[in-house]
C-alpha cells in the first residue's frame, strides 16, 4: 500500500485513494463544496487545493490519487491564499442573506469564511448577478438559484443516487443555474436529502422552512420506523418539539433517508396526534381510562371466558410493547388467542433504501413469537369471523391491517392503542394512547436482523405513557399483574424472553453527530 | 520553402490524386501499425491545436492490451480567435485530411474516426462529408481498406456553438451529447476517451501532417523547421496588415520575416504595437519582444509567449488596449462552461469592471484588482481555459500598464 | 400541445442511432435536425426528443442551453451573427453592427416585426482573415463593408419575396 504524509503525518492507505480520503482517515480536515463522499468526484469548486512536493501546480485533494513517497501540505501560504480566493469567487455573486436564510448556522460559506475568507468584499454591490429566489422544487424542496454555489451535489445526487435526472445546469459562466422542467420540480422519493447535501442555502427543506434556527436544535440519534430499512436517524428537536428528521449515516443501514421517512415526526404534531384516551367517544385523561379498559377485559373474560379476548401484536410497535402484550394475553389474561404473526415480504423496493415491508419491527415479532407461539394470523382471523371473540386488544395499525379479511368488527368491542386519529379507521369504545418512539425507547429489528433503538428525544404529552407501562397498569387493574412496572424490569424480561442473553448494541447514541457527516 | 499542407488546391479527389494524392495511404498499408507509428514519433511532429505535445508519443500511450474499441477523434473546433488555418484547410484540401484520418487510424487501430467540426462550419462540413463520400468510393475508407483487412469508418459531427469543445476531453463529453464540460485528468483520453474507450485526439492540421511524414518519412519532416519545432506549420495572421491570411512556413522563420514577406507588412498608416503570436489565449508580445522572436515553439516561449495554434494577431497604435483586453475578456466570460469556480466567476468579474474602465468609469485600484482576479485564477482551474483568460489579462496589464492607469482615472 | 418529431428527423434520428455506440450521442445531431425545420427548439421538442432518446428532459435542457446555436426563441427568417471578436472588432464589427440595428431598427438579440431579420453579435467565426464577417444562418459573409452590408440586405429581402 502507498505510504505518504500529510502535514508531516504518515499513513498508509489503499492504492487508489485520495488525497482527501487519506487526509480525513488522518484527521486532517480539508474544505470542500462539491464533494461528497457518496456521489461521483467533479472536482469544479476547487476549494480543496493542497500542496503536493514536486509538483508545480496545486492539486485538488479530492480528485488527485495517493503515490508512494507523497508528501502533501494542506496548511501552506499558498494553499490557504486559494482557499481564500475561491470563497472570495463565490462570494462574489452570493446575496449574503444570512440572516434569512434557514441554511445560516450549518452553512459551508459561513463556515469556510470564518475558518478560511475573513477578507473584505472587492465588488461594487451593483455588480453582483442577481438571480431567481424562492423556486418551488417539488413537494419538499424550495432552491434559491441566488444563493446556489454550482458545486452540483444536487444534479449529481438526482443522476446518480435516485437515477431520476430532475435537474440539470442550465446555461453556462456565471450564467448558469440549478434548472428543472416547469413545474415538475424533484419528485424523487429522497428528496430532501438535496437539502441535506446542498452545502449552502440554495436548497431547503419547506418543511423545515423558518421553523427553527439550527444553532438552538438539540440532536439525538434514533432509528426511523417508517419501514424495515431500520434507517440511523438523528432527531432535530427544541423545546420538546422535533422539527426534522436527518439521516445518520452507518454502514450497515443507510447513507440517505426517505421522504417518507423523515415525516413521520409529523404524528406528533397537534390535530392528529392523540393524547388523550377516549372512552365512548369522549375524552378522558389516559390515567382513569385504563381502568375503563381493564373493565372491559376482565367483563369479556368473566362472561365468556379468557378465551374469548384476543390479543393482537404489532409490527409497528417496539419489542418492549410487543413483549407487554405478549405477557398481557398470556400471563394476565390467559388466553390463548395471541397473534403475533404479521410478517410480510421483504427487501430492497427500489434498489436504495425503501422496503417493500412498510412496517418496522415484523422481525421483532418473530423473535417474540418464538417464545410466545400464539396463533398464525388465519387462525385468529377464523376464531374472529366465528364469532368467539368478544373482545379484541389491538395497536390500530395491526388492526387496520386484517380488516380486509375480518368480517364487521362493530359487534365486538375493542381495546385500541393509538398513536393518532388517523390511524384508527373503525369505531372503539376505549381507544388508549401511548408514548411515540420520538418519545420512549424502544427496540426494532430491521429486515436484516439487526437489532436497535429508538431514543427518547422529546418528552410525550402530559399523562401519556410508553405502551408497556400502559399495559403493565391494565394487568395490574384486572387483579393478574403482568410485573413490568419500571424500565428496569423491561430491559430484564426483554434480555430473558427476546434478546436471549446478548448484550443489546447501542447503535445511536444520543448527541451522535453523524449527520455532520451527510452534510459533508 | 517547403509546403506539405497547402501545396495545393484541390477541393475534389481528381484534383488530389493527380497532384500525388492517397499515395502515403498505399504506403502505409504495407507497413505495420506501430511501424506507422514510430515514423511519426521520429518526425518530432507536434500537436499543432495549441498545446504542442508530441504526436507519436500521444499515439503510443493507447494502451496494447486493453480490449475495447478505439477510436481516433479530429478536433476541427476551430474556434481559437485568431485562428482560422483548419478552416483553409477544410476548403482547400479536404482530402489530404482525410488521407491523414485514414492512416493515423490504422496506425492506432481506430474503426471508428469521428471529426467534430465546429458548428459554424457548416460548408466545411459538408465538404469533408463530401470527401469521406468520394474516398469511400474509391475504397480508400470503408470496409476492407485496399484489401488490408482494416475497416474504417469516418463520422462528421457538429457541434453547436462553444469554444470549450476545442478541449479535448470537453470535445468528447459534447460528441457523447453532453454538456461540454472538460473532464478532469487523469483518466486520460489515451485509456478513457470517447464512450468509455482508448481515444486519441489529435487537430486537423496535425493530422493532416501525417501523409507527407508517411510518405517522405520521418527523418525529411524532422529535418524540416528549427530543431525541436519540426515541419511546417499554418500561421493565420489577422489585423491590420495588407494581407491577413493562412500561410504555412517551415517552423523557425523570423517572426519580421513573416510580418513583411507573407502578410504584406502593416496597413498604410498603421505602426505596429503588439503582437498575440498563437491565438487570443497567449500573453500578448509588445511589437519590440515580437520582431525579435522567431516563429518556432522555443523561440515563442523564450520571448515570453506560446506559439499555441499559431493564430497570430497583430495589433496596431490605434488600438485601445483597454478596449481590446474588454472584447478578450468578453469572450472568455461568454465560453466558460461555468462548472469551476474561479473561471466561472472570475471571467464575468473581469469583464464587467474592464468595461467600467474602457467608459472610464472605474476606480483607480481597479488594475490592480483586475491584475489580482486574473492572477488568482491561473493554474487553479480544471482545464486551461481559466489560464486562457488569465494569461492575456495579467500580460496586457503588465505591457501596456499606463493605458490601463490613464482610463481607470477617467480618460475614456 | 404535444410536440410532434417529424417523420424526416424521426427517420434521421433512426440512421443515428445506428452509427453512433451510445443513443445519447444522437441528442446533438438531432436537435440540429429539429432546429433545421421551426428555426428553434421550445421547450415541448425537448421533452419529445428527450422521451425518443429515453433521456431525462433535464439533459436536454442543459444541452440546449449550453449550446450558442441552439435557438430558445422563434427566430427572424434570416439570422445576421456580426462576430464581435478581435480582428472582426479591429476591422469595424462593432460599427457594423450599430449600422445593422438602425437599419433594421432592432437592437441586437432582437428579431424584426416582419420576422425577416434577427441579429445577433456573436462569438469568433474563424475566418479572421476576412474580418469583420457577417455569417446569415450557416452562410458566411466575408471582408465586409457597411456598403456590402446593405447589399446583402437588399438581396435578403429579394430573397424572401421571390419565395
Amino acid at each position: 500500500m502507498p505510504k505518504l504524509t500529510i502535514d508531516g503525518k504518515t499513513i498508509e492507505m489503499p492504492k487508489g485513494a485520495t488525497i482527501l480520503q487519506a487526509a480525513q482517515a488522518l484527521g486532517v480536515y480539508i474544505p470542500r463544496y462539491c464533494y461528497h463522499p457518496s456521489l461521483p468526484v467533479s472536482g469544479t469548486c476547487r476549494m480543496c487545493v493542497v500542496e503536493v512536493e514536486k509538483t508545480a501546480k496545486l492539486q485538488i485533494a479530492c480528485a488527485t490519487e495517493i503515490a508512494d513517497g507523497m508528501a502533501v501540505r494542506t496548511d501552506t501560504p499558498a494553499v490557504k491564499k486559494a482557499r481564500r480566493d475561491v470563497l472570495e469567487y463565490l462570494l462574489i455573486n452570493h446575496p449574503v442573506d444570512c440572516p434569512i436564510c434557514d441554511q445560516a448556522g450549518e452553512c459551508f460559506l459561513q463556515d469556510y469564511y470564518m475558518d478560511h475568507g475573513l477578507h473584505k468584499s472587492r465588488i461594487a454591490p451593483g455588480d453582483k448577478i442577481r438571480r431567481s429566489k424562492r423556486r418551488a422544487a417539488g413537494k419538499y424542496l424550495t432552491l434559491d438559484n441566488e444563493r446556489c454555489i454550482l458545486c452540483t451535489r444536487c444534479v449529481r445526487f438526482c443522476d446518480e443516487v435516485t437515477r431520476t435526472g430532475e435537474l440539470t445546469v442550465s446555461g453556462r459562466n456565471d450564467a448558469s443555474f440549478i434548472d428543472m422542467k416547469e413545474g415538475k420540480g424533484v419528485d424523487n422519493d429522497y428528496s430532501l436529502n438535496i437539502a441535506d447535501i446542498c452545502p449552502v442555502g440554495a436548497f431547503t427543506s419547506r418543511d423545515f422552512r423558518f421553523k427553527a434556527r439550527v444553532w438552538f436544535l438539540k440532536k439525538t440519534g434514533s432509528i426511523c420506523t417508517g419501514c424495515a430499512a431500520g434507517c440511523n436517524i438523528e432527531v432535530h428537536h427544541n423545546e420538546g418539539i422535533v422539527h426534522r428528521l436527518m439521516p445518520a449515516p452507518n454502514p450497515e443501514t443507510n447513507t440517505w433517508l426517505c421522504d417518507r421517512g423523515r415525516m413521520t415526526y409529523k404524528v406528533l404534531r397537534a390535530g392528529d396526534r392523540l393524547s388523550k384516551a377516549r372512552i365512548k367517544k369522549g375524552s378522558m385523561e389516559p390515567e382513569p381510562a385504563l381502568r375503563q379498559a381493564a373493565h372491559l377485559i376482565d367483563d369479556a373474560a368473566h362472561r365468556a371466558g379468557p378465551e374469548s379476548v384476543a390479543v393482537l401484536g404489532s409490527p409497528y410497535l417496539s419489542l418492549e410493547d410487543n413483549l407487554a402484550i405478549a405477557e398481557l394475553a398470556s400471563g394476565s389474561i390467559k388466553t390463548g388467542a395471541l397473534c403475533l404473526d404479521f410478517s410480510c415480504e421483504q427487501g430492497v423496493k427500489d434498489g436504495i433504501l425503501i422496503n417493500k415491508d412498510q412496517t418496522p419491527n415484523a422481525n421483532g415479532l418473530k423473535l417474540l413469537r418464538a417464545r410466545y407461539g400464539g396463533l398464525d394470523q388465519n387462525a385468529l382471523i377464523g376464531l374472529i369471523n366465528s364469532g368467539r371473540i368478544k373482545l379484541i386488544v389491538a395497536e390500530a395499525r395491526a388492526l387496520n391491517s386484517l380488516r380486509e379479511k375480518l368480517r364487521d368488527l362493530s359487534n365486538i368491542p375493542t381495546v385500541i392503542l393509538a398513536l393518532a386519529k388517523s390511524d384508527l379507521d373503525f369505531d372503539s369504545d376505549c381507544v388508549l394512547p401511548y408514548a411515540s418512539y420520538f418519545e420512549t425507547e424502544g427496540h426494532f429489528v430491521n429486515y436484516k436482523g439487526r437489532i436497535q433503538k429508538t431514543a427518547a428525544a422529546v418528552a410525550a404529552p402530559e399523562g401519556v405513557q410508553p405502551l408497556w407501562l400502559v399495559l403493565s397498569k391494565i394487568s395490574s387493574y384486572t387483579g393478574a399483574p403482568i410485573k413490568i412496572e419500571d424500565t428496569k424490569a423491561m430491559s430484564a424480561k426483554l434480555s430473558e424472553y427476546a434478546l436471549g442473553k446478548s448484550v443489546i448494541p447501542a447503535i445511536c447514541k444520543p448527541g451522535s453527530i453523524a449527520a455532520k457527516s451527510t452534510r459533508e | 520553402m517547403e509546403k506539405i499542407l497547402l501545396n495545393v488546391a484541390a477541393p475534389d479527389i481528381e484534383t488530389y490524386i493527380k497532384a500525388g494524392g492517397y499515395r502515403a495511404l498505399k504506403k502505409a498499408f504495407a507497413m505495420k501499425p506501430e511501424d506507422v507509428t514510430a515514423e511519426v514519433k521520429k518526425s518530432n511532429l507536434r500537436g499543432r491545436g495549441g498545446a504542442g505535445f508530441p504526436t507519436g508519443l500521444k499515439w503510443s500511450f493507447i494502451p496494447k492490451t486493453n480490449p475495447k474499441p478505439r477510436y481516433l477523434v479530429c478536433n476541427a473546433d476551430e474556434s481559437e480567435p485568431g485562428t482560422f488555418k483548419d478552416r483553409e484547410l477544410l476548403r482547400k484540401n479536404p482530402h489530404l485530411l482525410v488521407e491523414g484520418l485514414t492512416i493515423s487510424s490504422y496506425a492506432i487501430g481506430a474503426k471508428q474516426c469521428y471529426v467534430y467540426i465546429r458548428g459554424e462550419f457548416a460548408e466545411e462540413a459538408e465538404l469533408l462529408k463530401n470527401a469521406v463520400r468520394e474516398a469511400a468510393q474509391r475504397g480508400f475508407i470503408g470496409k476492407n481498406i485496399l484489401n488490408s483487412g482494416f475497416d474504417l469508418e469516418i463520422i462528421t459531427h457538429r457541434g453547436a456553438g462553444a469554444y470549450i469543445c476545442g478541449e479535448e476531453t470537453a470535445l468528447l463529453e459534447s460528441i457523447e451529447g453532453k454538456r461540454g464540460l472538460p473532464r478532469l485528468k487523469p483518466p486520460f483520453p489515451a485509456v478513457v476517451g470517447l464512450f468509455g474507450c482508448p481515444t486519441v485526439i489529435n487537430n486537423v492540421e496535425t493530422l493532416a501532417s501525417v501523409p507527407a511524414i508517411i510518405e517522405k518519412g520521418g527523418d525529411w519532416y524532422a529535418g524540416l523547421g528549427a530543431g525541436k519545432s519540426a515541419g511546417t506549420k499554418l500561421f493565420s495572421v489577422s489585423g491590420p496588415v495588407k494581407k491577413p491570411g493562412v500561410y504555412e512556413i517551415e517552423l523557425g522563420m523570423p517572426f519580421k520575416k513573416f510580418l513583411e514577406e507573407y502578410a504584406g507588412g502593416m496597413l498604410e498608416g498603421s505602426v505596429l504595437k503588439a503582437v498575440i503570436p498563437g491565438g487570443s489565449s497567449v500573453p500578448v508580445l509588445t511589437a519590440g519582444e515580437a520582431l525579435k522572436m522567431n516563429l518556432d515553439y522555443e523561440s515563442v516561449q523564450q520571448a515570453g509567449s506560446m506559439l499555441g495554434s499559431g493564430g497570430i494577431i497583430i495589433i496596431d497604435d490605434k488600438a485601445c488596449m483597454v478596449e481590446t483586453l474588454l472584447v478578450l475578456a468578453g469572450f472568455y466570460h461568454h465560453e466558460s462552461c461555468g462548472q469551476c469556480t474561479p473561471c466561472r466567476e472570475g471571467g464575468g468579474w473581469i469583464e464587467k469592471l474592464l468595461a467600467k474602465m474602457e467608459k472610464g468609469e472605474a476606480r483607480e485600484t481597479d488594475v490592480d484588482l483586475v491584475y489580482s482576479i486574473a492572477e488568482n485564477m491561473l493554474a487553479r482551474t480544471l482545464c486551461p481555459l481559466g489560464d486562457a483568460l488569465a494569461m492575456p489579462v495579467m500580460s496586457f496589464i503588465t505591457k501596456f500598464r499606463p493605458e490601463f492607469e490613464a482610463h481607470a482615472k477617467g480618460k475614456p | 400541445m404535444a410536440y410532434k418529431i417529424s417523420e424526416r428527423t424521426l427517420a434521421e434520428i433512426d440512421r443515428l442511432l445506428k452509427i453512433y455506440p451510445q443513443k445519447e450521442a444522437v441528442l446533438i445531431p438531432a436537435l440540429h435536425e429539429m432546429q433545421k425545420e421551426a428555426g428553434w427548439i421550445p421547450e415541448e421538442a425537448m421533452d419529445a426528443l428527450g422521451a425518443r432518446l429515453n433521456i431525462p428532459y433535464a439533459r436536454v435542457k442543459g444541452v440546449v442551453t449550453f449550446y450558442t446555436m441552439f435557438n430558445r426563441l422563434p427566430m427572424g427568417r434570416f439570422h445576421l451573427q456580426v462576430c464581435r471578436n478581435i480582428s472582426c472588432h479591429f476591422a469595424g464589427a462593432a460599427g457594423m453592427l450599430r449600422h445593422l440595428e438602425d437599419k433594421l431598427n432592432i437592437k441586437e438579440g432582437e428579431t424584426t416585426e416582419d420576422g425577416l431579420f434577427t441579429l445577433s453579435a456573436v462569438e469568433c467565426l474563424g475566418s479572421c482573415g476576412t474580418a469583420p464577417v457577417i455569417a446569415v444562418n450557416e452562410t458566411y459573409h466575408e471582408n465586409m463593408t457597411v456598403e456590402k452590408t446593405d447589399r446583402l440586405l437588399a438581396e435578403l429581402r429579394a430573397e424572401n419575396n421571390s419565395d
